[in-house]
């Protein structure tokens, strides 16, 4: 294990570079300046707020809170008026005389609780910020969320984010989402800091997440700040609501799929709050009602708690548990889901260092029944991570983020077991796999001058492949082989097995990865930012269909998958104008991805114990302009949308020989659309109705079609092009949606309301595939088209008590 | 086992079934290639000298006229131990026969066609397969418990690696039907193999009077490995299936490599019976 003891001093070298920097750091403090610091909240329901922007009025000092809702501000002595701005909120004024440190906790209003006018709560979650270099982020709240209309009534996180630019599905009815340009497993997707393995709720007709318990979310497209790791291609943070710390409340709907119910309310004196949230699907009863054969059904329940022990202690306790179970009419069942936890400890050390202790653990499995042949197979991924983020407000023009974090991950891709003895099926079980990731990182962002703001740091990740499992050898190291004389790659011939122990390392990696961005503000309506950041990711989902399943399995880089790698520059354009109520967003990226796996010609993935045989090392290359024009205010609000992009992948022979999958030529990825537009609107008619549309258009999936048909074994046997070189049609389609609040029923403590929409208004089929066969009764060749939804009204009943 | 290689299929498909329909689309025209179907099918308990060999052309995916028969080339296949070579006459409608074949289990034996001054070989291993033991009908299994199907039953032999082919057929039908299976799962078992026409296709189910003709082959790896994309790749691939992918044989153009071939000359076992279903209750 050389590769172990060339890593370690280079771990040092960073270790000893990041206190010398701290300490340098330091040393440039100021004398004669104060702090004021302190948390701001929600006055409504005490939930902390994250993003909330606080400034001394008149200067240009001043910060955004972090997760917790936790700010912290230097400025030299003096009086200043402290400015406190969250949209949808009231401003809030204070004046404080800055002779001292002092700790300032502010409770702000929303417009709709302080005015008995209904100000719809839904307004764009922020303006184009133009000071901070923070670039390439979609943060979304939660009114905006479900103000959007969506199909069958379901509001879907997921969905909404992928009206935005650079944001992409992979067709209706498919799960998770795709982010300029990158494949789905190249998401980190975080519910309250636990890793989610997969989104999607029936095969990703609806995401995990249950609005209602959801606080906010956030996107980041590129520009992935230094203290997340792990994927290249974007980081999806969501939080949960820590729960009402003022009175209980209940909120629920009743749809057409599915009913929730989210109670909270204070806990433990006023010294803490919990939420608790359900969310069950019904498809199965009407199925059942329907004597239909099949079942299906899903639910998610998500649980959050709080404890303040003291004024700089706070505990965190959250949850998330969901599930699918299918039953195809007694022929088999399967069920999937992730289940997570996360206990967090808040310490503020002193006024200007803040930090947070998290010990989380997730896990995703799924498992198959097959009744006939009494035989299940399991499959899982667990991990436990634990993690430690500090923040160091310095001064009015330096903060420090610094932490580390250590993932233990267990794989099972696979077991078979006989359920009865009379089964026909031997018992399997694949190697199960183990793996540690870690990460230390340290980022500034340091105002330069009062135009240039800059954010840079550094992340240095490793991975260790642990033993505890032997791997396969193979003829001249070659797992997959170029046969020259068929033109085709075959499985490499296994030549032996090196058992590994548990206490022994199969292969060990680090990365240095720098993450930097700079903000130029060009005058008080219009900025310029650039960014470069790289990314190395670990584990992969190993997945050989256009469309990722929740069957599908990750596993660990090692000896022959190679952790990816990912480069990305993005430039941007920002401006607000008219008095902010408008704003314009342009950005232009380029990424690329080294080591992307990609599969040879028949690859057999289920049940495969040695996932080098059907793979190559290949690469990625996405390049796209974004642009974003945005109506933040007013009685109208909404966006537009546009995309133009580029996406492709290439795969050489490498060390198996030969020109490599697709002849070695660069071709589309599944998730490449050419061009993307999104427009969404919603409009406040009066207190009682609103409004909401989308319209999108998207260039076609890339596809492969025939080229060619021969007679077989009595069948028309159908020859394909070359990968992805054909395209479906163009997808597009129209929702909207109805909101009704009868008025008579609207008091202090009930609120409900009426939600119709019609998803794919003009009932455009577009093709979520189209598949080439014989016609079996004329034996002609023919082409059939599957269209998932057509128009799709529904009604939702929901209620706030 | 058989319902492990097909779950994704099932699990998919039975979910979007509900909104399909038949549209025009555009396809692009790959090269023309010649179409080998050298099948030496040696049918258990008989002497296997009658052999066939069928040569065609590709055609575009959508012609109707998909038959293109390929005359004037010369076909042998050759022992390789024993150097002993087997003429394929020309039946001048696409097909060259023999009549002197002489199988030997696990004889590795080479093709050598010469068509249109190029030459294209091949070369592959008789491979044996095992009897079916039992053949009955039933409704309880399949996708559908309501439809009858038909069980054959079998042993598969200890040693690992065998991989069979099915060729279910009902009289009077266009189409037959391929499966394929390994021992992958099930060494050594008493293996118990189902079929059934489901009630979505646009034919009808299995009834009482129905003969269906079903054919079991003991095929190589590598054949297994093409046929099975092959297999998986007809009517076509969804969404959540993997991206079809142009099928190369083992028949290769010695002469330009890239003018390689479709098909593939297999030397296989079979058993072929047939079953006639009964009312049943």
């Amino acid at each position: 294990m050389n590769k172990k003891k060339a890593v370690s001093p280079a771990i040092k070298t960073t270790v000893w570079l990041l206190w010398a920097y701290f300490l340098g750091c330091m040393l440039a403090m100021g004398q004669t300046s104060h702090t004021i610091s302190g948390t701001i909240t929600d006055k409504s329901n005490g939930e902390t707020l994250f993003g909330a922007s606080v400034f001394l009025t008149g200067t240009t000092i001043g910060g955004v809170t972090n997760e917790y809702g936790f700010y912290s501000i230097t400025a030299p002595e003096g009086e200043y008026v402290l400015n406190i701005s969250y949209m949808g909120f009231n401003d809030v004024n204070i004046k404080i005389n800055l002779n001292q440190d002092i700790k300032r906790d502010v409770e702000i209003a929303e417009f709709s609780t302080e005015l008995q006018e209904v100000v719809v709560t839904a307004d764009e979650p922020e303006r184009a910020i133009l000071r901070k270099p923070e670039m390439s982020v979609v943060k979304m709240n939660v009114g905006t969320i479900k103000q959007t209309p969506v199909v069958l009534g379901e509001v879907d996180v997921l969905k909404s984010l992928q009206l935005l630019p650079g944001v992409t599905n992979n067709g209706e009815g498919t799960g998770g989402f795709h982010v300029r340009g990158g494949a789905q497993d190249q998401n980190l997707v975080l519910l309250d800091e636990a890793i989610i393995y997969n989104t999607s709720h029936m095969f990703g007709f609806f995401s995990v997440f249950n609005a209602d318990a959801i606080k906010d979310v956030k996107l980041y497209k590129g520009g992935i700040p230094a203290r997340f790791g792990g994927r290249v291609s974007s980081v999806l943070d969501i939080r949960q609501k820590d729960g009402n710390s003022k009175n209980f409340a209940l909120t629920g709907g009743i749809g057409i799929i599915s009913s929730r119910l989210t109670a909270e309310g204070p806990v433990f004196g006023d010294k803490g709050s919990f939420l608790v949230a359900g969310r069950r699907s019904y498809v199965d009863l009407i199925l059942k009602a329907a004597r239909e054969n099949n079942s299906v059904t899903f639910y998610d329940l998500n649980l959050k708690t709080n404890y303040s022990i003291n004024r700089n202690n706070k505990l965190f306790l959250s949850g998330y548990f969901g599930r699918d179970a299918f039953d195809f009419g007694g022929l088999f069942d399967n069920s999937y889901g992730n289940a997570s936890g996360n206990l967090r400890w808040n310490h503020i050390f002193n006024d200007r260092l803040f930090s947070n202790l998290s010990a989380i653990a997730s896990r995703y499995d799924y498992d198959l029944r097959f009744d006939q042949d009494e035989f299940e197979w399991v499959s899982s991924i667990t991990n436990y991570n634990l993690k430690y983020d500090l923040k160091y407000y310095l001064n009015d023009t330096f903060s420090l983020d610094f932490g580390a974090n250590g993932i233990y991950y267990d794989f099972d891709p696979g077991q078979v077991r006989p359920t009865a003895p009379t089964s026909p099926v031997n018992p399997l079980s694949l190697d199960q796999k183990r793996a540690l990731e870690s990460g230390l990182y340290i980022n500034a962002e340091h105002k330069l001058t009062d135009k240039l703001t800059a954010q840079y740091g550094l992340r240095y990740s490793a991975f260790s492949r642990l033993g505890g499992q032997p791997i396969t050898e193979y003829v001249n190291g070659q797992p997959v082989v170029y046969n020259a004389d068929l033109g085709i790659y075959e499985r490499g011939e296994a030549i032996g097995e090196t058992d590994f122990a548990k206490s022994e390392a199969i292969e060990t990696f680090g990365n240095f990865e720098p993450r930097v961005s700079l903000a130029y503000l060009l005058n008080e309506d219009s900025s310029i930012k650039a960014g470069f950041s790289r990314a190395a990711q670990y584990i992969h989902l190993l997945s050989n269909t256009s469309s990722v399943t929740p069957l599908d399995v990750w596993t660990p880089s090692g000896p022959f998958i190679k952790p990816q790698l990912s480069n990305q520059y993005a430039l941007g354009y920002f401006r607000n104008f008219l008095d902010k109520e408008y704003s314009l967003e342009v950005e232009a990226y380029y990424k690329t991805v080294d080591n992307r796996i990609d599969y040879i010609d028949g690859s057999e993935l289920i049940g495969q114990n040695t996932i080098e045989t059907e793979i190559l090392n290949g690469e990625m290359r996405a390049y796209g302009l974004e642009l974003l024009l945005r109506k933040n205010e007013g009685d109208l609000t909404g966006w537009i949308a546009y995309t133009l992009s580029k996406s492709e992948q290439r795969t050489l022979g490498g060390s198996a020989g030969g020109p490599g999958i697709n002849n070695g030529d660069w071709y589309n990825a599944f998730f490449d659309r050419t061009h993307d537009v999104s427009i969404s609107g919603s409009y406040k008619w009066d207190d009682q109705w609103s409004f909401g549309a989308n319209l999108v258009f998207q260039t076609g999936r890339p596809v492969t079609y025939p080229n060619g048909q021969y007679q077989y074994e009595d069948l028309s046997i159908a020859s394909y092009a070359p990968r992805n070189s054909d395209r479906l049609p163009a997808y597009h389609r129209v929702d909207a949606s109805v909101t009704f609040k009868p008025r008579k029923y609207q008091n202090k403590r009930f609120k409900g309301e009426w939600v119709l929409s019609v998803y794919n208004l003009y009932h455009r089929k577009n093709a979520a595939s189209i598949s080439f066969g014989q016609n079996l009764e004329t034996g002609a060749n023919e082409a059939t088209r599957t269209a998932i939804f057509g128009i799709v009204p529904s009604l939702t009943y929901n209620f706030k008590f | 086992m058989k319902t492990l290689t097909r779950i994704t299929i099932v699990l998919f498909i039975a979910y979007f079934a509900s909104c399909t329909d038949v549209v025009d689309v555009e396809v692009q025209n790959g090269p023309e290639r010649l179409v080998v179907e050298a099948s030496i099918d040696w049918e258990k308990g008989t002497n296997g000298r009658v052999q066939t060999i069928r040569l065609r052309k590709s055609t575009p995916f959508f012609d109707e006229d998909n038959i293109i028969d390929v005359t004037g080339a010369l076909v042998t296949v050759t022992n390789d131990s024993s150097g002993e070579t087997y003429d394929f006459v020309d039946q001048n409608n696409g097909e060259y026969r023999t009549t002197s074949f002489e199988p030997v289990m696990g004889q590795s034996y080479s093709l050598r066609i010469e068509y249109n001054g190029e030459v294209y070989t091949a070369q592959e291993t008789m491979t044996p397969v095992t009897d079916i033991t039992d053949v009955f009908q039933d409704r309880e299994d399949g996708f559908d418990e309501e439809l009858l199907e038909v069980h054959i039953v079998f042993t598969d032999p200890e040693t690992e690696g065998d991989n069979y082919l099915f060729k279910f057929q009902r009289q009077g039908d266009l189409l037959p039907d391929l499966e394929y299976a390994e021992d992958e799962f099930v060494n050594g078992n008493e293996i118990d193999w189902w079929y059934e026409i489901e009630d979505e296709e646009d034919i009808p189910p299995f009834e009482a009077g129905d003969v269906v003709d079903i054919e079991m082959y003991g095929i190589s790896r590598a054949y297994y490995d093409y046929i099975k994309i092959l297999i998986d790749q007809l009517g076509g691939v969804g969404i959540f299936e993997t991206t079809p992918v142009s099928v190369k044989g083992n028949v290769i153009n010695e002469t330009n490599p890239d003018n390689y071939a479709f098909g593939y000359f297999r030397l296989t076992e079979v058993v072929r019976t047939s079953y006639i279903f009964v009312e049943d209750e």
